[in-house]
């Protein structure tokens, strides 16, 4: 498989990917600028597999040969994401669900 | 204040040590298995703190005083870039090896006495009480990480050897 050429096809190419293996994945919010590549792809996958903890934990990860940019990847609960809808301060600095973009289960997933 | 990368340098380097302990511990049969599995739960915790710090939109300072917590770590790292690196087309494998992952991360974090005292005391540092007894960890056999010595478990403790052999410290800021 060749890699993705540009930040957003990478982008989109890993949240296909959490659809395909996370069967309990409900929704992805991309909190990055596509447009910047210093910037590092960021998500926030809802996952009801989670374990809730009440606070939102992103973590980094390195670039692969396919997805060639930097990944953050912070996983919330659905009750979590509710909580984050009423007060959105808790979400980590930069960070905004009304600015991201939103990716839903696809049916075939 | 050292910086975030040296944090994550040195998270990463104290993880990597907590393992190789825990691998040498897991070699001798006459020692109590809450031995090894302290080491275990401190090579998880380490190594989570240490991708967390590559988060740079966190506050350093509140990186270093939360408790970060292992089971979220594997739910992200099992998402990372690496694993679909790791797991390319074998998807029906990783959808059972994330369901196991999950459920035996919980149970190590659990491990450290400050994770869920009251509804899991069975911590793997100091005694609690079980009604009228007093449990010791050095007594206690741990059934519910009997898991990990299934090919299961064992898949999750690759994934934690994996976690701490691909860490790389962040890049220094421009």
């Amino acid at each position: 498989m060749s890699a993705p050429q540009t930040k957003d096809a990478a982008a989109r190419n890993l949240i296909q990917w959490h659809f395909t293996v996370e069967p309990e994945l409900r929704e992805v919010y991309r909190m990055d600028d596509e447009g910047s590549l210093e910037e590092p792809i960021r998500l926030l996958e809802v996952n009801a597999a989670s374990v809730p903890t009440g606070s939102i934990e992103p973590f980094g990860f390195s670039p692969t040969e396919e997805i060639p940019f930097r990944t953050v990847i912070a996983e919330i609960t659905p009750e979590e994401l509710e909580t984050v809808r009423s007060h959105p301060e808790a979400l980590p600095e930069g960070w905004s669900l009304s600015r991201a973009e939103r990716f839903i289960r696809p049916q075939s997933a | 204040m050292p910086s975030r990368e040296a944090w994550a340098i040195g998270f990463a380097a104290q993880s990597r040590s907590d393992w190789y302990v825990y691998g040498r511990l897991t070699a001798d049969d006459q020692i109590p298995a809450c031995h090894e599995l302290h080491y275990l739960q401190m090579a998880c915790e380490k190594i989570a703190k240490a991708y967390r710090c590559r988060d740079t939109t966190a506050s350093l300072e509140d990186l270093l005083k939360r408790h970060v917590g292992f089971a979220k770590f594997i739910g992200s790292f099992l998402a990372s870039p690496s694993i679909k690196e790791a797991y390319r087309g074998r998807d029906a494998q990783l959808r059972q090896v994330a369901k196991l992952a999950r459920a035996l991360a919980r149970e190590i974090e659990k491990l450290a006495p400050a994770v869920d005292r009251a509804g899991s005391p069975e911590n793997a540092e100091y005694p609690w009480e079980a009604g009228d007894e007093v449990i010791p960890p050095c007594q206690y056999s741990y059934p519910r990480l009997s898991l990990l010595t299934s090919p299961g478990g064992r898949t999750l403790l690759k994934l934690v050897a994996r976690a701490i052999q691909d860490f790389q410290p962040p890049s220094p800021p421009p």
